[in-house]
């Protein structure tokens, strides 16, 4: 039986982490680098994340920031320029970051003859010039084991409404779309309240984020109005259970995709994660909420082993 | 999900001093309250058991969700709460689990009103949902004297929790009268048994029967 071992993973990520280095002056977009490691767009991000230790965001804006400082040690170039190779639109802004990164201005940097502050790397990787990254430091699970079951779902119907926006407003649709459905009877004791992701609120600018609000539905229910029906797929899933409030949920679902992952043997299928809450929000203190967070497993490859 | 809005009812939190969890056992004046409710009996978690919860959150979320597309008064719905007693008596450690009987609650604001119950129960009944929907009642308790306290730990285990209120309620020459009353705080689907937090709750009267103490 051939499994995906922590080291498959970090192979994936190198090829993303070099490609990273040797094209800090393009754009990065996240699904390229997706595709780089093969990864589906919906996971690569949080599985970066729970590995790396910082988000691609935060990764390629540290390591153009190296560059910069290395360029303004060795080059004389004007700092507006290696503040827009950078990636920075003014002085003010690259001034800033730089200050937050190595605790002293660019200029003051150049000047000085001191040895300058290490950029903070969970990963242990910096920029390097013309060298080829060979290895990186995954993070290493800390706190509590993470509380991972494999279970088997069954295919659900579901009627959803679509929100796109912040995830912080889902709320709003959740307000429009329950009272729909529990005039009509749709809300019963055993109904689910599900929440499906299709974007990373972390990554994908707040004014686009999609998510789906869905409520578990039977076989007699039609669409209606801006209402519309999905089958979210069965098969097998991880599944965790996040305790506390939803502003918390994303670091739930890096340490599910990117510490418990790699280490599982296991593989991802492009869908979609989903999040059941257990409770109402409405009369819940936020640190007694309860969310399960599901994540579809991919099949086991059974190969015979060589 | 739903954020709280600042126009919503939280029952709970108007009528706070109700709902105190305290380690040791209090005495707490509970003023009457409405609440949809439906009547059982047999071992809580069996079928009928939880045929009726589903049919009793089923009618909470139909009267309030009908409600609010309505653009009328909002509110939270709140959390499970129970009375327990058995043909025998008030004390269920008597009695065997599959005779004990249950009243499920969960508190309402008082203006739901029973056209409202009624409406919701026929939308559920015709949306094919339980019939037990039909045992759905407003009902209003006034539990007036309370002793109350804050059970931490499995629910098999309350009568260590029950002993001490009892013990208390002695002490002040007072003795329970009427149905135990339990409120859910926790959910039992995922905290784990020694985590889940119940309130338990009894009217008191003052001692009968002269100076005899029970030791």
């Amino acid at each position: 039986m051939r499994t995906a071992t922590l080291d498959d993973y970090k192979q994936r990520l190198l090829r993303v982490l070099v490609h990273i280095q040797e094209h800090l002056d393009e754009s990065l977009a996240l699904e390229e680098l997706a595709g780089l490691a093969c990864f589906s767009p919906f996971h690569f991000h949080r599985i970066f994340k729970g590995m790396v230790g910082e988000s691609v965001k935060e990764h390629v804006r540290r390591l153009r920031l190296e560059r910069a400082a290395s360029r303004l040690k060795l080059g004389a170039q004007p700092v507006v320029r290696i503040a827009l190779d950078a990636g920075y639109e003014s002085h003010e802004a690259f001034t800033r970051s730089f200050r937050s990164v190595f605790g002293v201005s660019p200029s003051g940097f150049r000047s000085s003859n001191r040895r300058p502050r290490v950029a903070a790397a969970p990963s242990g990787l910096h920029f390097t010039e013309g060298r080829r990254v060979g290895h990186f430091k995954t993070i290493q699970p800390q706190g509590k084991k993470m509380e991972v079951k494999i279970v088997q779902r069954a295919p659900l119907r579901v009627a959803f409404m679509r929100h796109v926006g912040p995830y912080s407003a889902v709320g709003k649709t959740w307000d429009r779309f329950l009272p729909v459905l529990g005039k009509e009877g749709l809300l019963g004791g055993d109904t689910q309240f599900i929440g499906i992701c299709h974007d990373d609120p972390e990554v994908t600018p707040h004014g686009r984020v999609r998510y789906d609000a869905c409520v578990s539905v039977d076989e007699r229910f039609s669409p209606l109005g801006e209402i519309g029906l999905q089958v979210i797929a069965g098969g097998e899933y991880a599944m965790t259970t996040h305790f506390g409030p939803y502003n918390k949920l994303g670091r739930t679902y890096t340490r599910l995709l990117g510490q418990w992952l790699p280490r599982s043997g296991r593989q991802l299928r492009s869908c979609p994660c989903f999040e059941v809450y257990l409770n109402d929000p409405q009369g819940t203190d936020p640190k007694d909420l309860l969310t399960d967070i599901f994540a579809p497993l991919a099949a086991r490859l059974s190969i015979p082993a060589r | 999900m739903t954020k709280n809005n600042q126009d919503k009812i939280d029952l709970y939190k108007q009528h706070k001093n109700e709902y105190a969890a305290a380690k040791k056992p209090v005495l707490i004046e509970i003023k009457p309250a409405v609440y949809l409710a439906i009547e059982g009996r047999g071992e809580p978690g069996g079928e009928q058991f939880k045929a009726s919860i589903g049919a009793l959150y089923g009618a909470a979320f139909t009267i309030k969700m009908t409600r609010k597309f309505a653009g009328q008064q909002d509110y939270a719905v709140c959390k499970l709460e129970a009375q327990w007693w058995s043909d025998s008596g008030p004390d269920l450690s008597k009695a065997p689990k599959d005779q004990w009987r249950w009243n499920l609650l969960i508190r309402t604001p008082g203006f739901v009103s029973e056209e409202e119950l009624r409406k919701a129960a026929a939308v559920l009944l015709d949306r094919g949902k339980g019939k037990e929907v039909k045992e759905v009642r407003l009902e209003s308790l006034a539990e007036g004297t309370c002793v109350q306290m804050l059970h931490v730990g499995p629910y098999d285990q309350e009568c260590l929790t029950i002993a001490k209120m009892k013990e208390f309620v002695e002490k002040n020459q007072l003795e329970f009268h009427g149905r135990h009353h339990e409120i859910y705080l926790s959910d039992p689907r995922r905290v784990p048994p020694e985590r889940l937090k119940t309130l338990l709750r009894c009217p008191v009267r003052p001692e009968r029967g002269g100076s005899e103490r029970r030791v």
